[in-house]
């Protein structure tokens, strides 16, 4: 009995004994390398999957009908956007113009222009309306009052629409084959970050500035130190220094405000 | 490098964790999250500039005013138009849902001609230019045969330039058969015709009034103009305003009404001379007006003291005699106490016996051409069109008889008596219409006695409906023509129904037709021009805008502005002659009509043992029961003690449904003289015993899957009773039984 | 302050005035984009936010009455804003306004646990158990300023909340924040054929609404109208919809009320 568990005990000796010196060396390395290695593969893969195939995949890339020259056209206005971005008498946003509008100026082509020309003879003469791509356009449930923010808080077009008055052409529409919706929406930045205030436009930016806007408004007449620490407090607990919540729920003004 | 299991996890866990360093599963997710919450199926409407239209609303002969909402080209709303003499900013559910109408599944996209057989509903699109051509071809023939007085036209309207070019159409081709739906339209005017000798319409001054008298008219039904009614209604409650309501049945009027009198059916017009036996009897009558504006009094009331005192009225109406008394004291007593009649929404004429022992209410108590009283208001006068010039072949068709019999010799005083053309068709071999036109009407459900219609029905040869909708007549028509939805068109609505004075409403185009419909005024105008003459001399317009234009002259342009024009400070009796009868005065007895007059009730058809019960129709606002018929909004706010499903609930009393074995929700078999129906039984402690109340407005077998195949139609189950005096259909129930099944 | 005085928008409805003709019904499906199905007489799926109800008082013939009640969302307040719905509402699809005092409910936020029909005692919220359909043509009528719902969430009436927004955007661009009385209505108010709606601020003692009832703020807004009531006064939800009636078996029918109490008396 004892010889045999002997032998078989030198045996594996002998066994372990020789592997270490030819392969274990080898395979060890070889095999976390080979998982390092496939774990890198994969990261990269999906990496770049995820930041570069993917937004490729997501968005179907349109031109606008007509390449429009924002840059010509509000040098050639006297009231900037709201020339014929204009506001109705009823307080309605009219956006992009129609067709009629339009026609006021280029009942016949100005210049000779092919993208001019292309609107005369495409849309003017036949009187079809241009199928513009909405780079702002929401979803349904979205309400968005233009008077409330340029007329009442005297907000400008750029805070929200970015310096578009002073492109030359006209983006290239991304729109989402998922929602349907622009890629401004979510910004051009496919993680989401935003430089600018007008990268996004997304309920989060919205709330964003309204919460900058409110805590700016409650904490006027207070003292450095007393604002630093109520903003604090305004951050943490909603509603508790402002003497009135606006709501109950989310203590900030009922949904209904933004959502119809 | 071989792939092991390992590495292959490795693989995974490098793949997963690059996945959420990378933006993929965040932003999905928040793709994912508003693609659920805005499906790609449901519908975003378009915005665009709002803008507003005012119009004329013409689902009913309410005459209201309407402003219609619009964005960019879409109509999304329609509202009541403030300030408008009728109806002032209010609007009724039905004007309410006219989109739903307009965009409806039910329009007529374009002329259709019937291509399998009647009433199977297959049809076959055609050009305009080929379907007239079919109706020339026809009409042609007809009139060669000397055969033009067979054609007749069934229409809703007859006081605008669209009733009466067609009424002008049928003079010039030779026919006298221009026949208006029924309505209590009919009595009154025959009632003001015969009492006080004028041609007009009745006008009712509800908001002066400070006591209203109501025989079972559906103040809050949809009597008159409905809009007006409510807010005089409105106004009545504010100042107090006494309303004593008198019908079998706890209507909405009757519950808001100050007192509700349970009368037995069809005796209304007995409690009326009872009451004028107590106003007579007490003298309470106004001597100022009745010396010296009214004559045959004493006849009248010789007949009311004798026959009708507070004890026989008792015994036939059921009314306590001393409530009969209270009454009539309260009523003249008022300062302008103002009697109505008509029942329920008023579609069905009623006896001339009534309307006249009503009228002589309010005569009684001074109460004609008066503030706060019943005004006769002179139809339209704008209408002033060239004689037409009739050749000998029209002049013959013109002489021979209308084929209603209304102004024969029988039927002196009737104007229109539609309840009579299914019997008259049917009677005759060959049919006496060979062809027949339908202009704003539909009379295939809304003519009472369904079985003897179809008869008559079927021995017609040609069928022309003009409807915008795929209504009960349109489906059993030959040929369809289109006109264009009221939103759609121009068209002057002469007169508004109870309205006080004259008044003319124009409907405008809304929004450019959505089919390939055609203005019924420019297919008449098209049909008059390929006649050729001397039809066509008739018509010296060239389209019918050209015909409003040359109608309304200047005029016209402030109608487009205004949207109606109303002759504000009208007061009948000063500038109009107030009586026109031989003995210039009021007639308590119409020499025409004398003791005729008299009989003041009609008899339900039916035997009693076969036939132990009384069904009585009766309206609702919110069911719809003329040419229109419920959008799928109105429907959709029907109780459901009244439709279930498909199945059709009438009224019975818990007595009556005990002594028959009936419970609440029991199916039963509603058998009448006219037919039978499968209902289910509600029990309502607010309709008289021995009554079975059926709602009007359901059992449509046309229109949209919103409204046909639901309930029955209660004029299927009702035939016209002709009164004596008058001849206009005065059917107000008719004998049935309930039986369990 | 910067903000202007918190509103509180209610309705008054005069029962003497309702004729029960359904105009208000048809005048909010139209405004609101409300779905309609073939068959609408099962009345437990059949979304109406607005609905007017029958009332009887029981007894036999010939002295039945009937009344007739419209129904729509009554905007509870609760205690401090805590409506039924509002506070059993897990997706925050809900909420109490404190600048106006009106429920909304956000569609695209509700999941359709529906908490908060069962919560409501008024039956006034309704669940898309279809999805919308308009027969092909008609949704031409749909209004731009109401979204469409899908199925699978509640709905309930806004009082037209979208037209308080438009009437705000007119306000701001003549430079004005506060509203005139009639630049804001709902649409049930504005096609009342009796005019028996009247809707305006309760806060403000020059609306009508408020001269009307004459809310007590000392017992949670009830009525010193003795006309006045609202629906289950004593469950404490505070409703901001009031009801005006010359017949007191209506007022009584408001409650549950034992014989000895009477609407008015409780407290």
């Amino acid at each position: 009995m004892s010889t045999n568990d002997d032998k078989a005990k030198a045996d594996a000796l002998t066994d372990t004994g020789k592997q270490p010196e030819q392969d274990k060396p080898e395979k060890g390395n070889g095999a976390s390398g080979s998982i390092l290695f496939f774990f890198l593969v994969g990261l990269i893969a999906s990496l770049l999957v995820g930041w570069v195939v993917f937004p490729e995949l997501l968005y179907s890339k349109k031109k606008q009908p007509i390449d429009f020259n924002h840059a010509l056209h509000v040098d050639m206005v006297d009231e900037g956007c709201e020339s014929c971005h204009f506001f109705r008498e009823d307080g309605s946003f009219s956006g992009v113009p129609e067709l009629a509008q339009c026609i006021e100026c280029h009942e016949e082509a100005q210049t000779d222009h092919p993208e001019e020309i292309k609107f005369v003879t495409q849309y003017v003469e036949k009187y079809r309306e241009v199928p513009w791509l909405v780079y702002s356009r929401q979803p349904n449930c979205v309400f968005f009052s233009h008077a409330a923010h340029v007329r009442l808080a005297e907000m400008d077009c750029v805070t929200c629409h970015g310096p578009i008055g002073e492109s030359t052409h006209s983006r290239i529409y991304e729109e989402n084959r998922i929602t349907g919706l622009s890629r401004d929406i979510w910004g051009r930045n496919i993680a989401g970050i935003k430089r600018n205030s007008w990268d996004r436009m997304k309920m989060d930016d919205c709330a964003e500035c309204h919460a900058e806007a409110a805590t700016k408004t409650a904490s006027e007449g207070e003292a450095p130190i007393e604002g630093f620490f109520n903003n604090i407090i305004r951050i943490a607990f909603p509603g508790s220094l402002s003497g009135r919540k606006s709501s109950v729920q989310t203590q900030n003004e009922a949904c209904f405000v933004c959502h119809k | 490098m071989k792939m092991d299991r390992r590495s292959f996890l490795s693989f995974l866990i490098g793949g997963a964790a690059g996945t959420t360093l990378s933006p993929l599963p965040w932003k999905l997710t928040d793709d994912l999250a508003i693609w659920s919450q805005n499906w790609p199926w449901t519908p975003v409407p378009a915005g665009g500039e709002v803008t507003f239209v005012e119009t004329t609303c013409m689902l009913c002969p309410g005459g209201c005013g309407v402003t219609v909402r619009k964005v960019g080209d879409r109509a999304v709303k329609i509202e009541g138009t403030p300030g408008h003499p009728v109806n002032d900013g209010g609007i009724c559910i039905l004007g309410l849902s006219g989109l739903q109408l307009l965009y409806g599944p039910t329009r007529v996209p374009a002329p259709l001609r019937r291509a399998g057989g009647r009433g199977e509903n297959h049809w076959e699109k055609i050009s305009w230019d080929d379907a007239l051509a079919l109706v020339v071809e026809k009409l042609a023939a007809l009139r060669e045969n000397r055969l033009s007085h067979t054609l007749a036209c069934i229409s809703g309207t007859d006081g605008g330039t669209v009733g009466r070019l067609m009424e002008r159409f049928l003079t010039a081709y030779g026919s006298p058969n221009f026949i208006r739906t029924p309505s209590m339209r009919d009595a009154y005017e025959m009632t003001l015709h015969l009492m006080q000798g004028v041609q007009a319409s009745a006008g009712f001054d509800v908001e002066n009034a400070d006591f209203i008298l109501s025989f079972g008219s559906g103040i809050l039904e949809g009597w008159g103009s409905p809009v007006r009614m409510f807010r005089a209604h409105s106004a009545w409650k504010e100042k107090g305003v006494k309303v004593v309501q008198i019908e079998p049945r706890l209507s909405n009027t009757a519950a808001k009404s100050d007192k509700w009198l349970p009368v037995n059916p069809g005796t209304e017009a007995v409690l009326a001379l009872g009451l004028a036996h107590v106003i007579l009897k007490e003298s309470l009558h106004r001597k100022e007006f009745v010396d010296f504006y009214a004559s045959g009094l004493d006849r009248w009331k010789n007949e009311v003291i004798s026959k009708w005192t507070p004890e026989q009225v008792e015994a036939v109406t059921g009314i306590d005699k001393s409530t009969t008394v209270a009454l009539a004291r309260s009523f003249a007593r008022a300062d302008h106490p103002l009697a109505l009649c008509g029942r329920g929404k008023g579609s069905t004429p009623g006896s001339i016996g009534e309307f006249m022992a009503v009228h002589a209410l309010n005569a009684l108590v001074g109460n004609i051409n008066r503030k706060g009283g019943v005004w006769a208001v002179p139809g339209p006068d704008y209408i002033r069109w060239p004689e037409v010039e009739m050749d000998a072949t029209a002049a013959a068709g013109m002489q021979q008889p209308r084929i209603d019999g209304a102004g024969t010799e029988k039927y002196i005083f009737a104007r229109h008596l539609l309840h009579r053309v299914p019997e008259m068709v049917t009677a005759a071999d060959p049919s006496l219409v060979q062809a027949l036109f339908i202009l704003e009407a539909n009379p295939y459900y809304t003519l009472s006695d369904s079985a003897l219609l179809k008869k008559a029905w079927d021995k017609i040869p040609f069928i022309v409906s003009f409807s915008s909708f795929m209504d009960e007549t349109a489906q059993n028509a030959d040929l369809i023509l289109p006109n264009h939805m009221y939103l759609e068109r121009y068209e002057d609505v002469s007169y508004a129904e109870g309205f006080n004075k004259p008044y003319i409403g124009l409907a405008k185009p809304v929004i450019h037709p959505q089919f390939s419909t055609m203005h019924a005024g420019d297919v008449i105008l098209r049909l008059a021009k390929a006649l050729g003459d001397p039809v066509q001399k008739a018509f010296p317009w060239e389209d019918y805008e050209g015909c409003l234009d040359d109608t309304f002259g200047d005029a016209l342009e402030t109608l487009r502005e205004t949207g109606y024009r109303v002759e504000a400070d009208f007061a009948p009796g000063s500038g109009y002659p107030v009586f026109e009868t031989a003995s210039g005065r009021f007639e308590f007895i119409p020499e025409e009509i004398r003791d005729a007059g008299m009989q003041a009730m009609v008899q339900p058809q039916g035997e009693e043992p076969a036939f132990p019960l009384i069904l009585i129709p009766f309206d609702s606002q919110r069911l719809a029961n003329g040419y229109i018929g419920d959008p799928p909004f109105v429907i959709k706010t029907v109780p459901d003690t009244v439709l279930k499903g498909d199945a059709l609930f009438v009224e019975v009393h818990p007595e009556t449904a005990k002594a028959i074995g009936l419970s609440e929700g029991r199916a039963a078999l509603l058998a009448t003289p006219k037919g039978q129906a499968r209902v289910r039984v509600h029990l309502f402690e607010g309709i008289m015993p021995g009554l079975v109340g059926i709602p009007t407005g359901l059992g449509h077998q046309a229109y949209d899957g919103y409204l046909a195949g639901k309930g029955v139609n209660a004029n299927a189950l009702m035939g016209p009773v002709e009164d004596g005096a008058s001849g206009l259909n005065a059917a107000w129930g008719i004998r049935a039984k309930l039986s369990r099944v | 302050m910067k903000h202007e005085q918190a509103k509180k928008y209610g309705m008054v409805i005069d029962l003497d005035k309702c004729t029960g003709c359904g105009a208000c019904m048809v005048a909010c499906m139209a405004e609101n984009n409300v779905p309609f199905k073939e068959d609408e007489t099962n009345k437990l799926d059949s979304i109406t936010w607005m609905r007017v109800y029958q009332l009887t008082n029981g007894k036999p013939f010939p002295d039945t009455d009937i009344c007739y009640l419209p129904r729509p969302c009554m905007h509870c307040e609760g205690d401090h804003g805590h409506s039924p719905c509002v506070s059993v509402c897990p997706a925050t699809a809900t909420d109490y306004s404190m600048d106006t005092g009106i429920v909304s409910q956000i569609y695209t936020r509700c999941f359709g646990c529906r908490y908060c029909m069962a919560a409501c005692p008024y039956h006034a919220r309704y669940f898309n158990w279809w999805d919308p359909v308009w027969p092909n043509g008609m949704e031409k009528y749909l209004n731009p300023n109401v979204s469409p719902r899908m199925r699978g969430v509640v709905e309930k009436c806004s009082f037209c909340y979208h037209r308080y927004q438009l009437a705000k955007d007119r306000a701001f661009m003549e430079g004005r924040r506060e509203l005139e009385e009639e630049e804001y209505q709902t649409a049930c108010t504005q096609a009342c054929p009796a005019g028996a709606i009247v809707f305006g601020d309760l806060n403000n003692k020059t609306h009508r609404v408020h001269q009307i009832v004459q809310p007590d703020p000392a017992h949670a807004g009830r009525p010193k109208n003795p006309k006045a009531f609202r629906l289950l006064e004593r469950l404490g939800t505070n409703p901001k919809v009031y009801y005006l009636s010359s017949r007191e078996w209506v007022r009584r029918s408001g409650d549950h009320y034992l014989p000895h109490e009477g609407p008015g008396g409780g407290h």
